[in-house]
C-alpha cells in the first residue's frame, strides 16, 4: 500500500459519513416536503448522531456492541476497497459480512422484535444477494476484469451495455436502503408491528454507530451506481443522485409490502433482468 | 524411494485396526489411539518433507516386476474376499439390489482381471506416484482423521453410557475406523486403477460397516442404502477400468489425467471419464445420490465427521478433480460443471428449511462438494486451484463442525438447531469453536468463501452454471446465519458454567480450530507450497493463473495482468481485532447498565433475560421465537423429488454425451 492509497482511504473514511449524513437531511427535507411538512434541518441527522453519542449507555447484554463495530468496519471495508478500486465481487462479500453482522447483533437478544426483524433482514439478504452478484459479472463480461480500476480505463461507459443491470440494480437499492415497500426488516415509526426491527434493542452510541454505518452504506452504494457512468465521473455522480431521489419518491408513495412478495418479485423480475443482460452480453462476441 | 513411509502410511492404520480389535482393554486402547494419531502425524509430515525436496514434484515409487505381479494377485484375492462379503451382507440383510450390484461388478471383474478376456490387462509398472494433490489428501486423511478417530475415544465412552450397552463394542468401531483410514491413504496415493477401485470398494464396505454401527434397525437400514448407491458407483467403475484398459493401453491415472492434451479424447475414453465421473458423483453423494449421506447421520459423530470432512466424500471429488485434465474444456467438463453446480444450488436450498443442526451441515457438505465438483468441470487452472483449495478448507471446517455438533448434543441432549438457544452459557468453549467454524465456513476473509469468490470469478463464461453459484451462494448466507444467531443469542450476565469436556474432545477442538484458523491465514503460502505446483503440473492449455503473493490471493492473465484478487490478511487483522475485543467489551459494561429486552407486553419480572411477558388480560406468556424455515417453499419433502429428478436428467445427458462424443 502506497501513501497515497492510504491517504485516498482516509479521506474517505472521514468524507463518507459527513456526505451521507447530509444526504440523510436532505432525505428528510424532501420526505417531509412530500408530505407537506415543513421538516427538520439538513443537519438534523448529525445532531441526532451527537445526541445518541452523549446518552448514557444502556445495553441489554454485553455482546452487541461487537456486532455494532462489526458492522461498521466491514461497511468501511467495503468502501475502501471501492476507493482503492479493489476487486469488485471481493467488495460485495465484504458488505454481506457487514449485513450478517448486524442480524447476528439483532439476534443475540432474546427480544422478539429485533429477532423477527434479523429473519426479515435474512430474507432481504437472500433477495438482493443475487443480483449483486450478477452485476458483478455484468462488469466483468464488459470490462473484461474483476476491479474497479478497469472500470475507469474502459473506453465506454458501463450503463450502454448493462442498461437491465442498471434498472435491477437500482431496484435492490430500494430493499438495501431499507426503504418502503421493502421496510419490512426496521420501520421508520416506532409504533407499528415490529417497533424498530433489528434496531429495537440498539440505544445509545450504538445506535449512534449504527446510523454511522447506513450513511456509509448510502455513500457506498451511490458509489457503486455511479460506477455505470464512471467517464466522466460527475455524469455518474449526478445519476447515483438521481437515482436517490427516485428512491425517495418511492419511499413516499408506496406501502410496504410482505417479505414473500418481495422475494418472488426481486428473484423472478431482479434476477430476471440481470439475467437478459448477461446473456446478451454473451452473445455479444 | 523411501519405502518404509509408504508403508507405514497404509500399513500403520491397519496393524493400529488390528490391535484395537485385539486389546480390549479401554486404556490400552487409548495408548493404541494416541501412538497412532501421533505416528500418522508423523507420516504426514514425512511426505511432506520427502516433497519439498524433491526436484521433479512428485514421488515415484516403482516395484521389482516380481514384487509388482504378487502385490497385484494379492490385492485381487483380497478383492475377491471383498465382493463375497458385500454378497453375504446383502443375503444376511434380504436386501436383494446389493446382491445384484455385487454380481454385476463381479462378473466384469471376473472376466478382466482373472481371465484377461477383455484384452491383456495393461498395469502400470509405477504401482505408486504420489504427487502434490495426493499429498494434500495424505496431509488430509493422516491428520484430521487420527484427530477425528481421538475425538471418539471421549465420545464413544459418552455414547455407549447414552446406549447402555454391555459389552462396549468400542474395538471393533475403532478397528474399522483405522482400517477406512488406511484404504483412503492408499486409494490416494495409487497410480492404478484397478488398485484403486479395490480401495475405493474398502472405503465402501467401511462406510456401511460404521454406518450400522450401532446395529439399530434405521442404522442398518441406512448403512445398505449407503452400500448400494456406492455399489452402483462401483459398477460404474469398473466399466470404466474396462474402457480405460482398452482405449488407453493402460490403467495408470496419470496417463488418463494427461490424455486430454494428447489428443486421446476419442472412442471409448469419454464414456469411461463420465462413468468414473458419475462413480465420483456416488462417493461425493451429489444428487440424485445425496439420500446415502443424509442418512449417514444416524452414526456416532466421529463417523459423520469422517464421511464427511477427509475421507469417503473426499475420495470422490479427488477422483474428479484428478481426471479433470484430461476432459477440460469439453462438453463433458462442461456438463459436470453444471451437474456439480446444480446440486451446489440445490443442496443448499433445501438446507434452508432444516432445523436438525447435522442436517443443516449434510445439505452444506453435499452443497460444498457439489461446487468442488463444479470447479473441476469447469476446467481452467484457477477453478482446479479453487476446487482443491475448498476441499482443503472443507475438510478442516466440516471435520470441526461435526465434532461440535456432537459435542453439543452430548451437552444438552439435542440437536436441534432451536434448542441451541443460549448455548454461550452453558457451552461456552464449544459454543466459541463452533461459531469461529461457521464463520469459517461463510464469512470473508476464510478460505470458504475466498474459494467461492474464486469460483464465481471462474465460472464467468459459463452462465448456467454461474447461475447455479449465485443463486447457491445466496442461500447459503441465509442458513448460516440463522444459525449462527440463535447460538450467539445472549441473555445479561450469563453465570458461565464450566464445562466438563473429556480431555479427547477438548484437545481434538483445539487442534481443528486451530487448523481452520491457520489454513485460512496461510492461504497464499499454503496455494503457494501445495497447490501451485498441482495446478503448473497439470496438462491443461488454459493460460490463466492465481498468484499468491502480496497478503493475498491474485487472477492473473498471462501478461500478468491482475484482473482480480484479495488482500485477505488484511481482513484478518480486521477479524483477529474483533476477536480479542469481545471478551473485553464483555468485561467492561457494568450490570447496572444492563436492561431486559423489549418484550410484547411488560416484562413478567425482573429476570433480566426476558423470558416471560404480561399479555393483555394479566396472563403471563412465555416469549418464544423461531427461525424462519420456510417449509412451504424450501421443505426436504416438497423438493426432493423435483430436485432428483432434475439431477437424474443431468446424469442422463451427460452420458448420452459421452456416449455420442
Amino acid at each position: 500500500m502506497s501513501i497515497n492509497n492510504i491517504l485516498t482511504a482516509v479521506i474517505a473514511i472521514i468524507a463518507a459519513p459527513i456526505l451521507g449524513g447530509l444526504l440523510f437531511g436532505i432525505d428528510r427535507k424532501i420526505t417531509a416536503r412530500m408530505q407537506n411538512r415543513f421538516g427538520p434541518p439538513v443537519l438534523q441527522p448529525f445532531y441526532d448522531f451527537f445526541k445518541l453519542i452523549g446518552k448514557q449507555g444502556i445495553a441489554v447484554n454485553q455482546t452487541q456492541m461487537v456486532y455494532v463495530l462489526g458492522h461498521l468496519f466491514f461497511a468501511i471495508g467495503a468502501l475502501v476497497m471501492l476507493v482503492l478500486k479493489q476487486d469488485l465481487l471481493m467488495l460485495m462479500f465484504i458488505l454481506a459480512f457487514s449485513g450478517v453482522s448486524l442480524i447476528m447483533g439483532a439476534m443475540s437478544v432474546r427480544s422478539p422484535y429485533s429477532k423477527i426483524g434479523a429473519q426479515r433482514e435474512i430474507m432481504q439478504m437472500m433477495a438482493y444477494e443475487p443480483v449483486l452478484l450478477l452485476m458483478v459479472v455484468g462488469v466483468y463480461k464488459v470490462t473484461g476484469s474483476f476491479m474497479i480500476s478497469d472500470i475507469f480505463n474502459h473506453d465506454k461507459p458501463l450503463l450502454y451495455s448493462l442498461p437491465l443491470l442498471f434498472l435491477a440494480f437500482i431496484y435492490v437499492l430500494t430493499i438495501k436502503l431499507r426503504k418502503s415497500p421493502f421496510d419490512f426488516s426496521t420501520s421508520h415509526h416506532g409504533h407499528q408491528e415490529l417497533i424498530k426491527g433489528v434496531t429495537t434493542e440498539f440505544s445509545g452510541t450504538q445506535l449512534a454507530l449504527l446510523e454511522l454505518t447506513d450513511w456509509i452504506d448510502l455513500v457506498l452504494l451511490l458509489g457503486l451506481i455511479s460506477l455505470f457512468f464512471a467517464k466522466p465521473l460527475w455524469v455518474g455522480i449526478l445519476i447515483a443522485l438521481v437515482c436517490y431521489f427516485f428512491e425517495i419518491v418511492i419511499d413516499n408513495i408506496s406501502a410496504r409490502v410482505t417479505w414473500q412478495w418481495m422475494v418472488k418479485i426481486t428473484w423472478v423480475a431482479g434476477i430476471g433482468a440481470a439475467l437478459v443482460n448477461i446473456v446478451w452480453m454473451y452473445l455479444i462476441p | 524411494m523411501d519405502w518404509y513411509l509408504l508403508l507405514a502410511a497404509i500399513l500403520l492404520p491397519a496393524l493400529s485396526a488390528a490391535l484395537c480389535y485385539i486389546l480390549k482393554n479401554q486404556k490400552l486402547r487409548i495408548a493404541v489411539v494416541s501412538i497412532s494419531t501421533l505416528l500418522l502425524f508423523a507420516v504426514a509430515g514425512g511426505f511432506i518433507a520427502l516433497m519439498i525436496n524433491s526436484p521433479e514434484g512428485k514421488l515415484v515409487f516403482q516395484m521389482d516386476e516380481h514384487v509388482l505381479e504378487i502385490v497385484g494377485w494379492l490385492i485381487k484375492g483380497l478383492d475377491f474376499l471383498l465382493f463375497c462379503y458385500i454378497g453375504y451382507i446383502g443375503i444376511k440383510h434380504k436386501k436383494a439390489i446389493v446382491l445384484v450390484l455385487t454380481v454385476l461388478q463381479f462378473i466384469p471383474w471376473v472376466l478382466f482381471e482373472i481371465f484377461g478376456v477383455f484384452g491383456k490387462v495393461h498395469e502400470p509398472e509405477q504401482a505408486f506416484i504420489i504427487d502434490h494433490l495426493s499429498l494434500i489428501m495424505i496431509m488430509l486423511v493422516s491428520i484430521i482423521g487420527p484427530i477425528v478417530t481421538f475425538f471418539g475415544l471421549g465420545y464413544m465412552k459418552e455414547h455407549e453410557h447414552h446406549l447402555h450397552l454391555k459389552v462396549s463394542r468400542q474395538p471393533r468401531f475403532f478397528m474399522i475406523l483405522f482400517i477406512f483410514l488406511g484404504a483412503m491413504n492408499a486409494l490416494v496415493m495409487t497410480d492404478n486403477l484397478s488398485w484403486m477401485y479395490f480401495f475405493w470398494e474398502v472405503t465402501t464396505l467401511c462406510s456401511f460397516l460404521l454406518i450400522s454401527h450401532d446395529g439399530t434397525e434405521i442404522a442398518i437400514k441406512n448403512g445398505l442404502r449407503a452400500l448400494w448407491l456406492n455399489s452402483v458407483g462401483g459398477v460404474a467403475f469398473i466399466i470404466a477400468i474396462l474402457m480405460v484398459n482398452t482405449s488407453l493401453d493402460t490403467l495408470s491415472i496419470q496417463a488418463i489425467s494427461n490424455s486430454g492434451m494428447q489428443g486421446a479424447f476419442t472412442g471409448m475414453l469419454p464414456i469411461a471419464l463420465g462413468l468414473l465421473c458419475i462413480a465420483g458423483f456416488t462417493k461425493s453423494a451429489q444428487f440424485p445420490f445425496q439420500s446415502w449421506l443424509l442418512g449417514a447421520m444416524v452414526a456416532p459423530t466421529p463417523v459423520s465427521a469422517l464421511l464427511h470432512s477427509n475421507t469417503m466424500v473426499k475420495a470422490g471429488v479427488y477422483l474428479v478433480v484428478r481426471i479433470a485434465p484430461a476432459f477440460a474444456g469439453t462438453r463433458l467438463g462442461q456438463l459436470v460443471a453444471v451437474a456439480g453446480g446444480f446440486t451446489f444450488v440445490a443442496a443448499s436450498a433445501i438446507a434452508i428449511s432444516q432445523s436438525n443442526a447435522k442436517k443443516v451441515l449434510d445439505y452444506s457438505t453435499i452443497a460444498n462438494l457439489g461446487l468442488i465438483i463444479c470447479c473441476a468441470g469447469i476446467g481452467t487452472r484457477i477453478s482446479l486451484a479453487a476446487a482443491i483449495l475448498l476441499m482443503i478448507f472443507h475438510a478442516v471446517s466440516k471435520g470441526l463442525l461435526f465434532l461440535c455438533v456432537g459435542t453439543i448434543e452430548l451437552g444438552i441432549g439435542s440437536r436441534d438447531i432451536e434448542d441451541m438457544q443460549g448455548l454461550f452459557k452453558k457451552m461456552p468453549f464449544t459454543t466459541v469453536i463452533t461459531v469461529i467454524g461457521q464463520i469459517s465456513m461463510l464469512l470473508p476473509p476464510f478460505g470458504v468463501l475466498i474459494t467461492k469468490w474464486m469460483a464465481i470469478e471462474t465460472a464467468v463464461h459459463n452462465p448456467l452454471v454461474l447461475l447455479f453459484i449465485i443463486l447457491g451462494s445466496a442461500l447459503t448466507v441465509v442458513f448460516w446465519s440463522k444459525w449462527i444467531g440463535i447460538i450467539l443469542t445472549m441473555s445479561y450476565k450469563p453465570k458461565y458454567h464450566v464445562e466438563k469436556l473429556s480431555f479427547s474432545i477438548r484437545a481434538a477442538l483445539s487442534v481443528l480450530i486451530a487448523l481452520v484458523m491457520a489454513a485460512s491465514i496461510g492461504i497464499a503460502p499454503l496455494y503457494n507450497q501445495f497447490v501451485k505446483p498441482q495446478i503448473v503440473a497439470f496438462n491443461i492449455a488454459d493460460k490463466e493463473m492465481l498468484s499468491g503473493t502480496g497478503m493475498g490471493v491474485w487472477l492473473e492473465k498471462v501478461n500478468q495482468a491482475v484482473y482480480g484478487g484479495f488482500a485477505s490478511i488484511i481482513f484478518f487483522g480486521v477479524i483477529l481485532i474483533l476477536m480479542v475485543a469481545i471478551p473485553i467489551i464483555t468485561n467492561r459494561i457494568k450490570p447496572a447498565r444492563l436492561k431486559p429486552p423489549y418484550l410484547c407486553g411488560s416484562n413478567a419480572d425482573e429476570d433480566l433475560r426476558g423470558l416471560d411477558f404480561i399479555s393483555p388480560g394479566d396472563k403471563v406468556e412465555k416469549v418464544v421465537v423461531r427461525n424462519y424455515y420456510m417449509e412451504s417453499v424450501f421443505g426436504e419433502n416438497k423438493l426432493t423429488f423435483w430436485l432428483n429428478l432434475a439431477a437424474g436428467a443431468i446424469i442422463i445427458i451427460l452420458l448420452g454425451v459421452v456416449i455420442g462424443l
